[in-house]
């Protein structure tokens, strides 16, 4: 192990990179093990832990989705009841959505009550709301894809919705559907928005995101 | 190379901070990334374990014909769906545009409208209250909606053959004279045969209620039946299903 290491760090010089990625102190306000009130500091990992499980399962199930309104609600109900561990991945990307989205609030909420959007760290709250609507938008355009019932009818409502805004809103809506009404197409842009749109977006704004809270280090305690 | 402009409260790891006091906080590595993997365990045992628990019931397949839908959103977009009734005619346009635009616009531009370096909360009563009352909105509305469609769901008596018969009754003395049902009936009013595998119980009594929620124009007109006459009728239909 450490022969490979160490012909990979000589041609690469890695060490110096991983050293500053992993040599920084936690401070103890941010530190479970020697504050309790530190557990809301573990809002945005474990905000980033689910969706990498949602990166996951969501690669896992697409290995047999097909987003074609004449295949898309069969091949969900095939991965329920015939793929090994089928339900299972598809359950637990339905139940890691509203955990994604539960803990990137609390994260929020975190931010806002201890005030660590201050100076300096304000582009960093901008990247947060950013991500919110991101995670958000993952949420929306799940919603659709099973094709059952109430993601048609559902998604058709939210639409509806955003047709309704002044000057934009129904640019934006013929855009997401495709048409007139929710089809073929808006089930094609849906998944693709998110499965390649959203997730791009999500890890260029994460890495953003993460590189701001090392390079400013963690707010201090009120 | 390693930049040596490291930010002053970014000392290296054991590096006697300059107040002279040793630097009791954890190391990242490994100490910290030890937490953060049995945190990570912790959470991922805990959604496993919600997805075996918590499933949510089949549904149908789309049918895009079938406009009688009620359709719910994902639950954490309840408040917003509940919001949105409060707002009606153009008035809509609060809802869908105004706030939204003004939330979103406070959201982004917070760190520049809230300059001050206070951080206790007691020296900022504003930013305090709009949060909790921001907090409290989401999930006041969230909780009225979620008991507002379970009222609906528990107005319902449950389905028994009496409630069946009663409800079959009651369908050939006042609706059949317009509806058709299996071949028999009259022809003024839509087949309604398998009306209950299109909508939801929910639904058909709430056309009975108000006839108008189909169509503005319906023909349809109250028909004279008590709440629980209703409730057989609408069990009744609701097997319809083929
Ligand atoms: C995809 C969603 C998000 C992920 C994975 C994420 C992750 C993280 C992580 C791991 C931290 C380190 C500190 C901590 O965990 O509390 C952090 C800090 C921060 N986050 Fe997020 N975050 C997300 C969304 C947001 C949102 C929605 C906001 C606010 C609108 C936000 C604003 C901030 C700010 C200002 C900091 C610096 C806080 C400090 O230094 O005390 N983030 N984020």
């Amino acid at each position: 192990m450490s022969k490979i290491w160490l012909f990979i760090d000589r041609r690469l010089n890695l060490s110096p990179l991983l050293r500053e990625m992993a040599d920084h102190r936690i401070p103890d306000h941010a530190n479970p093990l020697k504050k309790a009130s530190a557990f809301m500091y573990c809002f945005g990992g474990i905000s980033f832990l689910i969706l990498l499980l949602q990166l996951l399962t969501g690669m896992f199930l697409m290995l047999y989705y097909v987003p074609s309104p004449d295949h898309a609600y069969a091949s969900v109900s095939y991965i329920k009841n015939e793929v090994a561990f089928g339900a299972l991945t598809q359950n637990l990307h339905r139940v890691g959505a509203s955990a994604a989205v539960v803990m990137v609030f609390l994260h929020m909420l975190r931010v806002y009550f201890t005030k660590s959007y201050k100076n300096p760290r304000e582009l960093n709250w901008i990247a947060g709301v950013l991500l919110l609507l991101v995670v958000l938008g993952f949420g929306f355009t799940g919603y659709l894809l099973p094709w059952d019932q109430k993601a048609y009818w559902a998604t058709t409502v939210g639409v509806n919705i955003i047709e309704t805004v002044p000057w934009l809103g129904g640019f934006i809506a013929d855009m997401l559907r495709g048409g007139d009404e929710v089809g073929a197409l808006t089930l094609t842009r849906f998944f693709v928005i998110h499965v390649m749109f959203l997730p791009a977006l999500l890890l260029c704004l994460l890495a953003a995101h993460f590189f701001m809270v090392r390079r400013q280090g963690i707010s201090h305690p009120l | 190379m390693r930049p040596n402009t490291s930010p002053s409260h970014e000392r290296p790891a054991g590096a006697v901070p300059p107040s002279g006091h040793a630097d009791t906080r954890a190391p990242f590595y490994p100490n910290h990334l030890f937490v953060e993997g049995v945190v990570a365990l912790l959470v991922f045992a805990l959604l496993v374990i919600l997805a075996c628990f918590w499933q949510v019931p089949p549904e149908e397949m789309a049918d895009p014909s079938d406009s009688a839908y009620v359709p719910r959103p994902e639950w954490y977009f309840l408040f917003y769906f509940q919001l949105l009734k409060y707002f009606e005619g153009p008035l809509i346009l609060v809802g869908t545009f105004v706030l939204p635009l003004l939330i979103f616009a406070a959201l982004f531009l917070l760190p520049f409208i809230d300059r001050s370096e206070e951080t206790r909360p007691s020296k900022r009563p504003w930013a305090m209250g709009l949060g909790l009352a921001g907090l409290l909105a989401v999930a006041g509305l969230t909780v009225v909606s979620v008991v507002q469609d379970a009222e609906h769901r528990m107005d319902l008596p449950p389905i028994t053959e009496e409630h069946l018969a009663a409800g079959e009754d009651l369908f050939a003395r006042f609706c059949v004279l317009c509806h058709s049902m299996n071949g028999k009936g009259g022809f003024m009013a839509p087949d309604l045969s398998q009306i209950g595998a299109r909508v939801n119980r929910v639904y058909i009594e709430r056309v009975i209620l108000t006839p108008q929620i189909v169509s503005q124009t319906t023909i349809m007109s109250q028909i004279p039946l008590s709440d629980d006459e209703r409730h057989d009728v609408s069990a009744y239909l609701a097997r319809k299903k083929k």
